[in-house]
């Protein structure tokens, strides 16, 4: 049934449905703007499920769609011996099992998002939907794309629509916070471009034999890339490589890894290229945060996984002590940190930090169960930040602050509200039964075996982290109340709906983690069989 | 005899389950029969684990395991969950769902007024749930996921009052101390996870790598360490015993269910449960008993000292632990199982009598109590046997099970025999002080609501009352001679060491111990400070709990927090300075930029520009590397 429909492609784009209903509704007319605006997301929701439906758990990458985007004929006067070179861009999509989980938990996110946006954004609800619209088509196509400029188109349209969500619906140094947001990450795409057009003129030359002639291609399709530079010595050695301008020796493909590592590594964030994602955190509007730390951030890890793993399999073994040591660093120091912050924000932000480390650690070991817990970890932190930033909307709604020294005492006013933060916390701090326990217990599970003392540095961190969680979580719920807040009510209806479904997910994978781990199970074997471990 | 009830021993956690997420459902409109459902649910769990018992006890009875969920897989590593059935887990859970049973009883009493009470019944069940699912674990990675959430449901439970300070500082420290414990168990299970042949990390393959010897040596004692500081998190063993006095602050049908006779017994279950590995090391097994020992006598000295009726029964609990631990250590297992046993209901009824009479009083400084007696009878008589059994007295409970594992220690280990003899001593004294102060003499209380002290209601007593049957009787299952418990638990016939001199000398040195309580606290002959005013800093060391948390407090927590707030500091002025001051060049240089222009450049555009000119460096720069190197 599926073989014939472009699934994907519907998928991806679907959100422009709500964009263009949203262009026909007049902006004064809120209620209307905020609903159809939420529906919007609901389509590339329902398209998700029907993806999973349908896809084959047995492995490889499926619902592949390919189309030729651009042909364009290089200037021959560059190019030796006057031979006609073509750039070769395409338009390709497909998902595997990481893919799938990933383009779910985006539109999932996105409809709790949206729901959330529906009470906690007070203005200029047209903008702020068709942008939001624009980046879950971003951040679907992130995931799904198969070619290298595709995936860098999908990627700015991810930094734009976030650039105008905080810059103009977020707190009060909302502005200065949206530059600095767009200056880290215009550098981090800069660098991931250089990388990408390094591999598109190495990994990425062709020749394509036709009837009368040959086509000396290069292609930015990651399918032929990834195949040239893994297998890099046969390639070396083929008759399109001796034609190749551009070489590709040990010491480019170093450079463009450390390239990725660094595009991606501002992204995740890596310590020490975290603070920018502090002020998101803080100054942007806790719906807008509950995309950029609940899936954003992902990309991240999504990025090192897919190209840092795939495309450069040895260098990632070489280098994979530096990778474990910069999570080990990322765990300890964002939980130290989240120990002190005095703004639950902040608390999040570093706390965040802390379970990225988490996924930096899986990928470094290189092992099946290890890069297993770091998808597990990208999925299960997308849900609980998502969850936590949720709350944190509708509790600074009531109380007008997320400094913990003023709050206090919310569970009596706020007992539905506070229980669920207190679940939250407790998936933050990893107990078993909810998801964070699945992806630290894989990971540790996966990275001990080569790397003893480096996993019982990043086990600390759990104890570190129960500390934080409950120190900030109990200060908002626990001990007595301000009296400002004796009046304040409890979640309504629309802020309850998210919470309970993303309740639910939680403790969905973490009481049977057979769900996610059968889902991503084939496509996390390939890339440890292209490693060769 | 074909396993029946064994296979069905899912119910047994299934009903306090189902109780739980009923109670969860329902909320608060559910006040008045949110404890039924409770204690209902209970009834049906002590049933079958009663079934499940007496079919083990059985001519022939088999262990019966199931292990075919598959939980999670990656790579060659499989992970399957399932339960299993041998004597010693259909014990604890006739001994969990008994105690849980008594105790949703007792606080349909306790805690009638409290708004809050389906929320309390919930958390009850929950923590049943937990409880028992920990105890049919079929491998380790399932015994640790609900180890945890036992941790979770008592840190709930102890701050249940949350509006009080005290009750939420006292969650948090009994979650993180108990959460370093456990770092240490799951770094145990790393190593299991990895040495174990086929990564099979369940108990009957685990007691058998060892047994066989296939792991050995180093590894084994290291492996056994790590379970152990798990074990002395939860089961509040020195040096972890900090949150378990703190952990008072809870409901006090809590204390007897959690912090008394269940839970912390779970790191005695789980060193037994893991039995095999400890066996595989003797230097694992000197750890276990010295501590163990250490902890029994070092509790007791502080428990001389304390006021609150509460804090002194709890210090009680960490020094009866610490024997239990003494008597795995030292080879003795099924004298601490035995004491596990007897230890659950007697320590359990002396917290529900001390509950009633804070129920009552409202007041829990035994300094301000006195002449109970008359007004709370069958408070009072059954806290007397709880006493006497705790004492070690003949022929209570707890006399048996201590005297099991005096006789080993007197075979095996002299110097830890004199330790816990001693022990028995100052354990006798302060029952005898708490007794004389509570009960005896004259009412010290400033309330007025002391004058019109009353018995509890039956739904309270009456479990005090089945409390008290077992605290006298318990002991019988085992007697010298006819050890049925040790030779059912270990299925082999037990050696004897009993020894008539040991039972005389712990008889002799527990009656002095109630003698000198009687002479200084029940006659007044002694006077009360007469060793305090001698030697005030001895006093001060014991009241003060050996400056413990202090000390911690000075060396672990402050250290951390001055730590966390330099790097807080070299977070904002030198990372995040960093990023500042290359932000603030380049966008001087942008300024530049739409000068020469003169236009206005947009944002975006600065970007593209300035990421050029990184790359050009970035890319020049690495050759420059490269070429270099």
């Amino acid at each position: 049934m599926l073989d014939n429909i472009p699934i994907l492609s519907l998928l991806v784009f679907s959100p422009i449905v709500g964009i263009l209903a949203l262009l026909f509704i007049r902006s004064e007319n809120g209620r209307l703007l905020r609903i159809v605006g939420t529906a919007g997301t609901a389509l590339p929701l329902l398209l998700a499920i029907w993806l999973f439906s349908g896809f084959d758990f047995g492995g490889g990458r499926q619902f592949a769609e390919q189309a030729l985007w651009v042909h364009l004929p290089l200037p021959t006067e560059f190019v030796p011996g006057g031979v006609q070179y073509y750039l070769e861009l395409g338009y390709s999509l497909s998902v595997d099992g990481i893919s799938l989980a990933l383009v779910f938990l985006t539109a999932l996110i996105s409809t709790m998002a949206a729901l959330a946006s529906f009470s906690h954004i007070k203005k200029r609800w047209k903008a702020f939907y068709i942008w939001f619209l624009v980046m879950e088509i971003g951040m679907l196509g992130v995931f799904t794309a198969q070619d290298l400029f595709l995936f860098f188109i999908f990627f700015e349209m991810t930094l734009v629509p976030l650039f105008f969500l905080i810059g103009i619906w977020g707190y009060k140094e909302r502005e200065k916070t949206a530059n600095k947001f767009l200056i880290y990450n215009g550098i981090g795409s800069a660098f991931m471009l250089l990388a990408f057009i390094m591999m598109i003129t190495t990994g990425g030359f062709e020749i394509r034999e036709t009837a009368n002639s040959a086509d000396y291609v290069y292609t930015s399709s990651m399918e032929t890339i990834m195949h040239n530079m893994v297998s890099a010595d046969s390639y070396v050695n083929s008759a399109a490589y001796a034609q190749s301008p551009f070489h590709l020796d040990e010491g480019t493909l170093v450079l463009i890894f450390f390239l990725l590592l660094l595009a991606f590594g501002i992204k995740l964030p890596i310590f020490p290229f975290h603070t920018w994602m502090l002020k998101v955190h803080t100054e942007a509007a806790p719906s807008v945060v509950m995309l950029h730390s609940g899936i954003l951030l992902k990309i991240g890890a999504y990025g090192l996984i897919r190209f840092g793993m795939q495309f450069f399999p040895e260098q990632i073994e070489r280098y994979a002590l530096l990778i474990a040591v910069l999570g080990v660093i990322n765990v300890l120091y964002g939980a130290v940190l989240a120990l002190v912050q005095s703004d639950f924000k902040l608390v999040l932000a570093y706390s965040s930090i802390s379970h990225m480390g988490i996924v930096l650690l899986g990928i470094a070991s290189l092992s099946e169960i290890g890069v297993k817990g770091a998808i597990f970890q990208m999925v299960s932190h997308g849900f609980i930040s998502a969850l936590m930033f949720l709350l944190v909307g509708s509790f600074y709604e009531r109380t007008e602050t997320t400094a913990l020294e003023k709050l206090g005492g919310l569970a009596k006013s706020m007992p539905f509200m506070s229980s669920i933060l207190l679940t939250a916390g407790l998936a933050l701090l990893g107990l078993p039964g909810l998801s964070g326990f699945i992806s630290e217990f894989l990971v540790f599970v996966g990275l001990f075996d080569t790397r003893p003392v480096l996993t019982v540095l990043g086990v600390l961190g759990l104890i570190l982290a129960s500390a934080y969680v409950l120190r900030s979580v109990l200060r908002i719920t626990y001990g007595s109340m301000d009296a400002r807040f004796a009046e304040v009510k409890d979640a309504r209806l629309i802020e309850a709906i998210p919470m309970i479904i993303l309740v639910a997910f939680i403790v969905l994978i973490g009481i049977y983690p057979a769900v996610l781990s059968e889902t991503i199970g084939t496509a996390v074997t390939d890339i440890i069989n292209g490693i060769g471990g | 005899m074909e396993a029946v009830y064994a296979q069905y021993a899912w119910l047994v956690p299934l009903f306090p389950l189902i109780a739980f997420l009923v109670l969860l459902a329902i909320g608060r409109t559910a006040n008045r029969s949110g404890p039924v459902i409770g204690v209902i649910a209970t009834l049906a769990s002590f049933v079958m684990a009663l079934l499940v018992l007496f079919e083990q006890t059985a001519e022939g009875g088999m262990a019966y395991v199931w292990n075919d969920l598959e939980w999670i897989r990656a790579g060659d590593f499989v992970l399957a969950m399932g339960y299993e059935v041998n004597p010693l887990n259909a014990l604890m859970l006739v001994i969990v769902t008994f105690v849980s049973l008594l105790v949703n009883l007792y606080s349909m009493g306790y805690m009638k007024d409290d708004p809050r009470i389906t929320v309390f019944f919930s958390y009850v069940a929950l923590f049943t749930f937990s409880m028992l699912a920990l105890v049919i674990s079929e491998n380790i990675v399932q015994l640790y996921i609900f180890w945890e959430l036992v941790g979770v449901c008592s840190f709930l439970l102890i701050g249940f009052w949350y509006t009080k300070p005290e009750a939420k500082a006292a969650a948090k420290k009994a979650f993180i101390v108990t959460r370093i414990g456990d770092v240490g168990l799951f770094i145990g299970i790393l190593l299991l996870v990895w040495n174990m042949p086929g990564h099979a990390i369940d108990f009957t393959n685990i007691g058998n790598a060892f047994a066989s010897g296939d792991i050995s040596g180093g590894l084994a004692t290291l492996i056994a360490i790590l379970i152990f500081i798990g074990a002395v998190g939860k089961s509040g063993q020195f040096p972890l015993h900090t949150w378990l006095p703190d952990a008072m602050e809870g409901p006090t049908p809590i204390s007897a269910l959690i912090h008394a006779a269940t839970m912390v017994a779970a790191g005695v279950y789980l060193v037994a449960r893991t039995y095999p590995v400890f066996e595989a090391s003797e230097s694992a097994m000197q750890v276990v008993a010295i501590v163990g020992a250490f902890t029994a006598i070092f509790a007791a000295l502080i428990a001389l000292t304390q006021t609150d009726i509460k804090r002194v029964l709890a210090y009680s609990t960490v020094s009866q632990l610490g024997y239990m631990m003494l008597a795995l250590g030292i080879g003795a297992y099924a004298a601490g199982i035995f004491h596990l046993f007897t230890h659950a209901f007697f320590k359990a009824l002396l917290f529900l009598a001390a509950g009633s009479v804070i129920h009552v009083l409202h007041e829990q400084n035994i300094f301000k109590m006195g002449g109970l007696m008359g007004k709370m009878r069958i408070t009072g008589w059954t806290f007397v046997i709880g006493a006497l059994a705790l004492a070690g007295i003949f022929p209570f409970a707890g006399f048996w099970s201590k005297d099991a594992i005096l006789a080993e220690a007197y075979a095996s280990h002299p110097v830890l025999f004199w330790v816990a003899l001693i022990t028995a001593f100052l354990t006798a004294f302060y029952m005898a002080r708490l007794f004389f102060l509570v009960f005896t003499g004259q009412s010290r209380a400033e309330s007025s609501e002391a004058g019109h002290a009353h018995e509890s209601p039956l739904v309270m007593t009456l479990p005090m009352i089945l409390l008290a049957i077992f605290s006298i009787g318990a002991g019988f299952f085992n007697i010298p001679g006819s050890d049925r418990l040790a030779a059912w638990l270990t299925r082999e016939a037990p050696e004897h060491h009993a020894s008539v001199l040991v039972m005389v000398l712990s008889n002799v040195f527990a009656l002095a111990g109630i003698l000198l309580g009687w002479l200084m606290y029940g006659k007044r002959t002694i006077p009360q400070d007469w060793l305090s005013a001698r030697a005030t800093w001895l006093y001060r060391l014991s009241y003060r709990k050996f400056y413990i948390d202090e000390i911690y407090d000075y060396v672990i927590v402050r250290p951390l927090r001055v730590f966390g707030y330099f790097l807080h500091l070299f977070d904002e002025f030198i990372v995040d300075g960093i990023v500042r001051l290359t932000a603030n060049i380049t966008l001087a240089i942008g300024r530049a930029g739409t000068r020469l222009q003169n236009g206005q450049l947009q944002t975006y555009g600065l970007v593209s520009m300035l990421g050029l000119v990184i790359l050009a460096v970035a890319f020049v720069g690495w050759r420059f590397v490269i070429n270099a190197g």
